[in-house]
């Protein structure tokens, strides 16, 4: 099956074409084609990943680009990451694709809708099974080209053209950065394989300040398409999109390709010790930043949002301190755990008509399914013990404590706490309590949307249990023929502060939100700048512009005037200047035989004379 | 193949104009049918060219000579000394312009449907634009490719100048008046090379001026001095044409002026003559001059892509908008000549033929835009992906395909020309990746401004008929392009190192 | 003694000057005739004094004066011919007040 693993990102790619053409004619039978082609993906993709289990590495490539006497090659490699993202990948998306029946029924444009999921988890796919920075490089941009399409849904909505537009373009610089430090690479090795990069490398054939300076060139990539500071702000904003469509990419797919991408470039981070740190310290960052953002907003999807931001953070923080297998976890059961809390509010926005968390509320008893589901994912993602985030996050906190970054392991377990607490306020406010708008027909979603949930409410439970303090299945098995630590040895009291921190904020949020103990504007009143900051995410947007924005513009104003003034007055005064010595010579041209006959002989006069002084040659 | 098949090729189209010529005025369909039957057996020998070429087809069997003007019957001087011959050549880069304008020139046709009047003459003149453009590609001879390149310029004209919007005249005369400059600059440089050499053909004069033995023999030699006032001169020449910034000003006009199916060609094409001329007559001639130079090309080329780029984000027009992007395109094509190695020359010619069917991919949209709602104003239009779904979703992928999205042509030749720059001067390069961002900012300012949002221009209709031909089949070339580029590369590979080869390795 | 050739090319070069200075300047159609006479008389003395001591001596230069001579002649008669017309209908023969083919 291996030998043929590059079917799997064809499927979708199929359903894209087939939907693009006949969509209109299927209506709502699309759905169907999709959920058949990514079924056999997800199918495809877990035979790849049973044989993977036990067999070595596959790779085939073909010359796709010669330039001079470079071959650049396009080709598919599976190994033990590749094939777990596969069926990570194509899992969530089978999902999605079935929640989505039900979610966008009634849409106008469903079979776009579906045509875009296709083109979406066909570069998704793609990107995983790459064996080159070049081709990693081609199917991210593809995929932000889906994930610009899917916010871009709902199109004559101004918020979702206006986060469309952003996404992409925020994305856009940080693939500028990937893009230099992949030539930066491609320079210095002679080669895009991911091998011939590793094997140069191994031989110190790169000087360490290009593999210092393409490594955080390439981070940044990782920054933009990964959410992470100072590139965040598209990722809240592309909530625009629809709630599928946020599961899928804004949470567990496209996000986590920068994460996937530093993790499939690991070796190189492992040799600069500068882009470890930075790596480390900008997840690190963005974790709390994200988290404490999180802690006051008010529309369901951008907690959600936010919280995405904070733990690919966390992952970040993860690879940066050495914890390949932690990061590569948490990307796992975060992919799980974060795609069902999006489809369970994506479940309950289906049941109320708002995004809006002050508005909802007792909706435990009317969602029988969705609210035990969402209720597993915030117990996941919180940390609680045995939920899988409770052993990812304590991978994440081993790795940063026994690489000795206590600042970031203080860091990190605050921005647990935040998490905790915001995931569960969350909670209380849309589940607990009495509805605080009279919404009458709120009703459970269909079964085609709850399936989904369950078999990620499932997940989400078990997942963990491939990588437990007491056996390391998965770190054994990615971290096969390398000498990364399949597991972090640390400590046992940070799996009880970890434990404590989750605890800590869950009752927190139940004193605030479930029994309302504490005023609901204790901190609010106390702190208002504080929360006047967060509740605006720290003025980043406002800041971007009356900075980048301004600036841009600016430089377009200056051009313009240059263009309009100086380039176009230049060219017009050698018009006008043209028009002028025309002038003169038509006032000599008066018809008189006489004049023309003096200008005749001094113009020969001058000849002769040029002649005479060079002698007949210029 | 034939003996004349490359004369064939390029004056095939003269059967259509003596044809036309022969209907009646007012017979509508059959002049537009017509019009674009007569650019079909160019389109198919050309493509037969092609397909030949990429089996192994040795093209230099095409070369025609015939004799043509002699000057002077001096016995002090040898028979061939000042002779002009009626002599066409094509190598692979030459092979990939022609089929270029081949088809564009078919596509264009059946853009013209919108032409509202006098499309008898309107299709004599297209059809001679495009023997002209053919020409320029195959000539080899300086002389021919000046006659050649003037054929292009009075149809031109005039095609601006009586089928345009409401600025026509003023649009056509400044296109006439740059590039007549152009020319003129052009013609000095052919007369000087001409007078000293005594020959006019690229390849002779290329082993002339290269060749120190050679130039020993010859009439009267160059000096250093002389050849970097020839190189600049051949700089401004095509600089007019490609455009550089600062002789960009009559582009825009004729990009705003011009009807969309010319603009079409003319972005398709007409532009890529200064990139062409640049290739083969500056490079191949200077290639020390050119050596010298090229951190300044690239400094140019940065130039043309960031102004370009600035500009276009404010332009209140879609017309304007890409016709700034051409600009900045075009910055990309100096930045990968400049550079100097395979990976930029490569990107530079792909971006020539990128850009060609990306402008017109663009072009034929703005004309079909036009055609339905009477504006290009961006204020005016907006949320055409719910009226008019399939065109929007054209547009969308057209500029995708020019901001460089991986998969089309344009991130192909962009990369490459980068590459290239990283190699050559890589600090200049980083400032010229300011550019990547900036076209995905002011396309996807315009482009969405159209696409998306409120609908303001209701009852307009989708493609239909005909207009799906032009659309689908530039969208195919700009994806295969960018899925395989090595269709591409393949023929282009014997051109780039005889241009390597002329800067010494 | 011989007179040397440049004496005869300068006294022409003269004569063709003084001939040229009135063409150009003086308004009286009749004056611009008589110098363009005279600048045709600089040509032939020109061409004898060539016809003498040039590098071929032979008879053409004087045979090509006698041309000139007749050609300046019927010159004169068709001008002259054309003024006494001109004065006839506008009863003036300034060269500047003769423009109706400008206008």
């Amino acid at each position: 099956m291996m030998e043929n693993a590059w079917l799997i990102p064809l499927f979708p790619f199929v359903s894209f074409v087939v939907l693009l053409v006949v969509g209109k004619q299927l209506k709502e039978r699309s759905a169907y084609v999709g959920m058949l082609l990514t079924f056999i993906s997800l199918i495809y993709a877990l035979g790849v990943l049973y044989e993977r289990w036990t067999a070595p590495t596959y790779k085939q490539a073909y010359t796709w680009l010669t330039i001079g006497n470079v071959q650049l090659t396009v080709g598919f490699e599976v190994n033990a990451l590749n094939a777990l993202m596969l069926v990570v990948v194509s899992l969530v998306s089978f999902l999605v694709h079935t929640y989505a029946k039900g979610y966008m029924h009634g849409d106008e444009r469903f079979p776009v809708f579906y045509a875009y999921l296709g083109l979406f988890t066909f570069a998704m796919l793609g990107l995983v099974i790459s064996p080159n920075l070049l081709q990693t490089y081609m199917f991210w941009e593809l995929v932000g080209l889906g994930s610009f399409l899917l916010i871009g849904f709902y199109f004559y909505k101004e918020e979702a053209k206006a986060a469309a537009k952003k996404a992409f373009i925020m994305t856009r610089i940080g693939d500028v950065g990937l893009l230099i430090g992949m030539i930066l690479l491609f320079l210095e090795v002679g080669s895009f394989e991911y091998e011939a990069i590793f094997a140069a490398l191994q031989n110190g054939n790169i000087s360490t300040t290009i593999i210092t300076l393409s490594a955080i060139l390439i981070f940044v990539g990782a920054v933009g398409k990964s959410g992470q500071f100072p590139l965040h702000t598209w990722l809240p904003d592309a909530m625009e999109g629809p709630t599928p469509v946020s599961a899928l990419i804004h949470a567990a797919t496209m996000v986590a390709a920068g994460v996937y991408l530093v993790a499939t470039l690991f070796p190189l981070y492992e040799a600069s010790e500068t882009a470890m740190m930075t790596v480390a310290y900008v997840g690190g960052f963005t974790a709390i930043f994200a988290a404490s953002i999180g802690l006051v907003q008010t529309d369901i999807k951008r907690v959600l949002a936010y919280s995405t931001v904070s733990q690919l953070g966390y992952m970040m923080l993860a690879l940066g301190s050495a914890g390949y297998v932690a990061g590569i976890f948490h990307l796992m059961t975060h992919a799980f755990f974060k795609a069902l809390l999006f489809l369970a509010a994506g479940s309950v926005i289906h049941a109320v008509h708002t995004q809006n968390i002050e508005q909802m509320g007792g909706l435990w008893k009317k969602m029988k399914w969705t609210a035990p589901l969402f209720l597993i994912g915030t117990l996941a993602i919180s940390g609680f013990p045995l939920f899988s985030g409770f052993f990812s996050k304590d991978e994440i906190l081993l790795a940063a404590w026994t690489h000795g970054h206590v600042g970031l392991f203080i860091v990190a377990v605050i921005a647990a706490f935040f998490t905790a607490f915001y995931m569960f306020r969350l909670f209380f406010l849309v589940f607990a309590g009495e509805a605080r708008t009279n919404v009458h027909d709120v009703h459970e979603s269909p079964m085609v949307m709850v399936l989904p949930m369950i078999v990620l409410g499932v997940l989400a439970v078990v997942s963990g249990y491939v990588q437990t303090p007491w056996g390391a299945f998965l770190g054994e098995w990615l971290t096969e023929g390398t000498n990364w630590h399949a597991h972090a040895e640390g400590p046992s009291w940070i799996m009880i502060v970890a434990t404590i921190v989750s605890l800590c904020g869950i009752a927190l949020a139940w004193l605030i939100y479930g029994k309302q103990a504490i005023a609901r504007d204790w901190l609010s009143s106390r702190f208002p700048m504080t929360y006047n900051v967060l509740m605006n995410k720290y003025y980043v947007d406002e800041f971007y512009g009356l900075t980048v924005m301004r600036a841009t513009a600016f430089i377009s104003l200056l051009f313009e005037y240059i263009d309009r003034f100086l380039v176009e007055g230049i060219a017009r005064s050698l018009a006008a200047a043209t028009r002028g010595i025309g002038r003169i010579g038509s006032r000599l041209q008066n018809g008189q035989v006489q004049m023309y006959g003096t200008v005749t002989i001094v113009a020969l006069a001058i000849l002769v004379v040029i002649f005479a002084v060079t002698g007949g040659y210029l | 193949m034939q003996p004349y098949f490359l004369s064939l090729l390029i004056f095939s189209p003269l059967l259509g104009i003596l044809v036309l010529s022969l209907i009646s005025k007012e017979q509508e369909k059959a002049i537009k049918w017509l019009g674009v039957l007569a650019t079909l057996p160019s389109l198919c020998l050309s493509l037969f060219a092609f397909w030949q070429y990429q089996n192994g087809y040795d093209i230099s069997q095409l070369t025609e000579k015939r004799s043509w003007i002699r000057f002077g019957d001096f016995p002090f001087l040898r028979e061939t000394d000042f002779t002009v011959a009626y002599e066409l050549h094509v190598d692979g880069f030459a092979l990939v312009m022609i089929v270029l304008t081949t088809i564009l020139a078919t596509l264009a046709a059946l853009a013209s449907v919108s032409i509202q009047k006098e499309w008898k003459g309107y299709f004599q003149l297209f059809l001679l634009l495009e023997i002209g453009m053919l020409g320029v590609f195959a000539a080899s001879n300086l002389v021919l490719f000046f006659i050649f390149l003037e054929l292009t310029l009075i149809p031109m004209f005039f095609l601006i100048g009586k089928w345009g919007y409401f600025e026509k005249e003023k649009a056509a005369y400044s296109y006439l008046i740059y590039n007549g400059l152009g020319s003129a600059v052009l013609l000095i440089v052919i007369a000087i090379l001409f007078a000293r050499t005594g020959t006019a053909n690229i390849a002779e004069l290329r082993h002339i001026l290269t060749d120190p033995i050679a130039q020993m023999q010859t009439i009267s030699p160059i000096s250093d001095d002389l050849r970097y006032g020839l190189f600049i001169a051949l700089l401004v020449a095509f600089g007019v044409k490609l455009p550089i910034v600062p002789l960009h000003r009559w582009m825009l006009r004729v990009h705003v002026q011009a009807p969309p199916s010319v603009v079409m060609l003319h972005a398709g094409v007409l532009l890529k003559i200064g990139a062409f001329g640049l290739v083969r007559i500056a490079l191949g001639l200077f290639p020390g001059q050119f050596q010298q130079f090229s951190t300044w090309l690239i400094v140019l080329g940065v130039v043309n892509l960031l102004y370009g780029a600035f500009l276009a984000f404010r332009q209140t027009d879609f017309k304007m908008v890409l016709a700034y992007s051409s600009v900045s395109h075009m910055g990309i094509v100096l930045i990968g000549l400049g550079s100097l190695n395979e990976a930029g020359m490569q990107g530079a010619i792909f971006q020539a033929v990128s850009h060609g069917f990306i402008a017109a991919f663009l072009f034929f949209f703005v004309g079909v835009m036009y055609e339905r709602t009477r504006t290009t104003t961006l204020a005016r239009l907006g949320g055409m992906a719910k009226t008019m779904p399939y065109a929007s979703g054209f547009i969308l992928a057209g500029a995708m395909a020019s901001l460089g999205l991986p998969g089309t042509s344009g991130f192909i030749s962009e990369f490459m020309a980068f590459v290239g720059a990283f190699r050559a001067e890589p600090w200049l390069a980083a400032i010229g990746t300011l550019g990547i961002i900036m076209t995905a900012v002011y396309l996807l300012r315009a482009v969405l401004r159209i696409t998306f949002g409120q609908t303001t221009v209701t009852n307009v209709h989708d493609l239909r008929g005909i207009e799906w031909v032009p659309a689908i089949s530039l969208l195919l070339f700009i994806v295969i392009i960018g899925v395989y580029p090595n269709v591409l590369a393949m023929p282009l590979q014997t051109t780039i190192e005889t241009m390597m080869n002329g800067l010494g390795g | 003694m011989s007179v040397p050739l440049s004496a005869y090319l300068v006294f022409a070069l003269l004569l063709f000057c003084i001939g040229l200075y009135g063409a150009l300047t003086k308004r009286n159609t009749v004056i611009v005739l008589i110098c363009i006479e005279l600048m045709l008389n600089a040509v032939n003395v020109n061409l004898v004094a060539f016809s003498k001591y040039g590098v071929n001596p032979g008879i053409t230069g004087q045979l090509f004066s006698l041309f000139t001579i007749t050609v300046a002649a019927a010159e004169v008669a068709v001008g002259l011919a054309i003024l006494i017309a001109l004065y006839r209908n506008r009863k003036t023969i300034h060269i500047d007040e003769v423009d109706t083919m400008k206008r």
